[in-house]
């Protein structure tokens, strides 16, 4: 079989299991708690994507300070891969967490400190992308945009694991929903098959992006390698000839 | 403290005695929102929760107005390089932090001043009014000056300190926001210990943001 027909029968296999889970979902029982239980089904698509945006952020990072060790832009092709894929997950889990806010606490906006929180990290990395834009060498573009996500950790772990979890911080968002074991029978199934979905998903993007990341840098490279060639090239010297005479 | 450390903070002191344009631009800063603040808030009594809040924003953008220009200037002035040649990375981030901070201080300390004068709120605990203080500046500090060195070298720079910094320090906010109320609550009754918890992670925060942006400064200065 060849690598494209493969390639086929893989994407075919990922929609029919996204179709399956997507009607597994509405199949499953309405979940106890909530005030509308049938508009609740968004939480399936609504919880694996901070995890998956939590994941790609840091792997941004991981890749951003391998960029400072070694100086390769491969990692850096990475690094923002990771990061425009996280803060793509972002987005999805604002816009799915507004309609949820809506659906069960009737206000598009409620000002909850956890939506603040990720609308604050949301913003971190907006940031990042606006540095990108601003610098024009892309070694520089690329250390700086590194420096930056590093020193963005910080304020980022503290925005997703710590600000949410303050005693004086008192949020609708629930932060126990896992480890409390709330999330639990056809529920948790559902969950854990649109995690792997989802993730399976991510993956695949990915590597696509860094595929044509790494395209990019190589025909950059050959286009500065002909400028080298063609355009650098000093020019021959031109010998004119002069005549020196002495009778006027 | 170490010779060229010492010698980088006195260059940046001199450099501000000549022109006294820094100083002169975050104390007119700070003035101008304490007396904006005081004009919107005329007929209201501000709560200790409003006042830290009012508070906190007024120091994080006079630090965002003040801060980054020590960096940025020495590219704008073509200094930068000769200062790459002379002097090592740690003692760059050293000097010109040790200056923003003494700096940060004393703009924190004209605009607190200034803030509790024309708002007529008072402080109930002046230790941690303090500590809260201190920690913001040195968090604010180490992550502009930071912020300074990514940008000093970019298109539309000092658009860009902003939107670089303000995302970074809004965390550091929130501590500060958490600390001063508290310092400010004569009648609300908050938990004092959530106040001091504040702010003992806004001074360690300051000191985690110090001790690795030294790393990171070195990360971007010597390219």
């Amino acid at each position: 079989m060849t690598n494209r027909s493969t390639s086929t029968i893989l994407k075919a296999a990922f929609a029919l299991a996204v179709g399956v889970v997507t009607i597994w979902s509405f199949e499953v029982p309405d979940a106890e708690g909530f005030q509308f239980p049938a508009l609740a089904r968004i939480f399936f698509w609504h919880f694996p994507c901070p995890m998956i945006a939590t994941t790609l952020l840091f792997l941004g990072a991981w890749f951003s300070y391998r960029y400072i060790k070694t100086g390769d832009l491969k990692a850096d092709v990475r690094a923002i891969a990771s990061m425009e894929l996280g803060y793509l997950f972002c987005i999805l889990t604002m816009l799915t967490g507004i309609v949820f806010s809506q659906a069960q606490w009737g206000s598009w906006w409620q000002n909850d400190p956890r939506q603040t929180s990720f609308l604050m990290v949301l913003l971190i990395y907006a940031a990042y992308f606006a540095l990108r834009t601003a610098l024009a060498d892309e070694h520089r573009r690329a250390a700086n945009s590194a420096i930056y996500a590093l020193s963005a950790l910080l304020p980022v772990l503290f925005l997703i694991f710590v600000f949410p979890r303050l005693p004086q911080v008192q949020s609708f968002h629930p932060n126990t929903s896992i480890m409390g074991g709330q999330i639990k029978g056809p529920y948790a199934y559902v969950v854990t098959a649109v995690l792997a979905l989802v993730t399976v998903l991510t993956v695949w993007l990915y590597r696509l992006r860094v595929k044509v990341g790494l395209l990019e840098l190589l025909v950059e490279d050959k286009n500065d390698g002909l400028e080298t060639a063609g355009g650098h090239t000093p020019a021959a010297p031109v010998v004119r000839p002069v005549r020196v005479s002495r009778d006027r | 403290m170490n010779r060229r450390i010492r010698a980088i903070f006195l260059k940046e002191v001199r450099s501000e005695m000549r022109t006294k344009s820094g100083l002169t631009t975050t104390v007119l800063f700070s003035l101008f929102t304490v007396v904006t603040i005081s004009l919107a808030t005329f007929d209201l009594q501000i709560s200790p929760q409003l006042g830290a809040g009012l508070l906190c924003v007024a120091l994080l953008f006079a630090a965002i107005v003040a801060l980054p220009r020590t960096l940025i200037i020495e590219e704008e002035q073509g200094t930068g390089d000769l200062l790459r040649l002379v002097a090592k990375s740690e003692d760059v981030f050293w000097g010109k932090v040790l200056y923003n901070l003494v700096l940060m201080l004393i703009t924190g300390l004209v605009l607190s001043l200034l803030f509790l004068g024309f708002t007529h709120i008072g402080v109930a605990h002046l230790w941690l009014y303090l500590v809260c203080l201190f920690g913001s500046c040195c968090s604010f500090s180490g992550a502009v000056t930071l912020c300074g060195a990514l940008v000093a070298q970019a298109s539309n720079r000092s658009a860009l300190v902003g939107v670089l910094s303000v995302p970074l320090l809004l965390p550091l906010t929130f501590l500060a926001v958490s600390g001063l109320r508290v310092a400010f609550d004569t009648k609300f009754g908050f938990n004092q210990m959530n106040g001091f918890i504040a702010g003992g992670g806004l001074v360690c925060y300051g000191i985690a943001s110090l001790a690795g942006g030294q790393y990171l400064f070195a990360a971007v200065w010597k390219r």
